[in-house]
């Protein structure tokens, strides 16, 4: 079991789905918490409303779990009157990117010191899968019955383009690097916003021909490309396939940071 | 060390059968009590944690660990194994 001086183990089993993806970005964030030091009584969990957003409920620090969209709010207001404090906001698509996507762009702007992880799962999970902002075009959910005809954000390029610290993207089939990359983000002063792409399989991969968990992290992994593989064919002119999404780290720099440790 | 699957929690998603490089989970037949057909193990002695984790003092691999989303997957001290008698009767 990974981290179990932080997890609370008389809570679990959790009530994520079987596979589930949050419960893997869970063991990568407390593996990371772990590999930073941090003490418990120091640190602190916020979340808004989602299945993504349950996760601070199994964790053993003091957390917020608030409104949906308003974790970056509620994580803004800690630190500010708690500066000293490890922030760490757990969030998802819906909650991120459709209610609070306000908050989201000037959290980032702010670059305010703390660590935000998405589970992006492209859904509405726990509302039982209405489409979200970052619902695949084609892709089919309750609310897109003859697939998504909108485009989706790219949720990393927006926290880049918006101003954070520190961006990266990866899955959680990459267990290993998506750890390191929260862990790099928990040391970059300012905003530090790591994307995880999940797997719901439930209200997901039911309804887009992706029945079973394996097949699901398969589909996951195989349209993920390293972003140094994507510049390479870009610079080679050589096409790049239209359904990837691109996995590494996108940015990591030095802006003014507000709320950060004096 | 052991590797264990804690079947109180296990919920069979098999996630830990398709990352293992040794194959060493693979995918269970039977329900269990909780009605959840769990990985059973094959050979989890070659398993590069069970092996070296005492020699490097560190988690070696540990990709099943960290992928199961059920936080399932542990490994137990084990004694060491000492050689001894069988007897067969005829
Ligand atoms: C103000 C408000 N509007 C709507 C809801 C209903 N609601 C609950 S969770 C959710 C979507 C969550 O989606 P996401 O953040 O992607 O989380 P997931 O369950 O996919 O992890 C919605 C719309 C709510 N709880 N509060
Ligand atoms: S509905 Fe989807 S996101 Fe929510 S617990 Fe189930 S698999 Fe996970
Ligand atoms: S990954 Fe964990 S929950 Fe899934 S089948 Fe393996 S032991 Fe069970
Ligand atoms: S630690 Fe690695 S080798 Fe050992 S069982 Fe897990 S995945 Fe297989
Ligand atoms: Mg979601």
């Amino acid at each position: 079991m990974i981290a179990p001086d932080w997890l609370r183990e008389d809570r679990l089993p959790h009530i994520y789905c079987t596979g589930c993806g949050n419960g893997t970005v869970i063991n990568c964030t407390l593996a990371a918490v772990e590999e930073m030091g941090w003490k418990r009584d120091e640190t602190v969990f916020v979340s808004g409303i989602g299945c993504s957003s349950r996760a601070p409920g199994y964790i053993l620090t003091d957390s917020l779990h608030t409104t949906h969209g308003r974790a970056l709010a509620f994580a803004t207001g800690v630190k500010m009157a708690r500066p000293e404090f490890n922030v760490v906001v757990f969030t998802g698509d819906g909650d991120l990117a459709a209610i609070g996507g306000n908050h989201f762009i000037h959290a980032c702007r702010r670059n305010v010191d703390m660590t935000v992880v998405c589970m992006n799962n492209h859904i509405y999970g726990m509302t039982g899968g209405q489409g979200s902002p970052t619902t695949p075009p084609g892709a089919i959910s309750t609310t897109t019955p003859y697939g998504m005809s909108e485009p989706a954000f790219d949720l990393a390029e927006l926290a880049v383009a918006a101003g954070a610290n520190y961006v990266a993207r990866w899955t959680s089939y990459h267990v290993k690097e998506l750890t390191k990359a929260i862990t790099a983000g928990m040391r970059t002063p300012g905003f530090a916003f790591i994307e995880a792409r999940t797997q719901c399989p439930t209200n997901y991969g039911r309804h887009n021909k992706l029945r079973t968990v394996p097949a699901m992290i398969e589909h996951i992994r195989s349209h993920a490309m390293l972003i140094e593989k994507r510049d390479r064919l870009v610079r080679e002119g050589r096409p790049v396939p239209e359904d990837i999404f691109t996995i590494g780290e996108l940015v990591r720099r030095n802006r003014p940071a507000m709320g950060v440790r004096r | 060390m052991k590797l264990v699957i804690d079947e109180s929690r296990c919920k069979g998603c098999n996630l830990c059968v398709l990352v293992c490089p040794y194959g060493i989970f693979r995918e269970g037949t039977e329900l269990n009590s909780r009605g959840i057909v769990s990985p059973v193990l094959d050979r989890p002695e070659r398993c590069t944690n069970c092996r070296l984790q005492a020699l490097y003092g560190r988690m070696l691999c540990g990709i099943c660990h960290m992928i199961c989303p059920d936080q399932a997957i542990s490994w137990v001290e084990e004694k060491p194994f000492e050689p001894h008698r069988v007897e067969v009767e005829f």
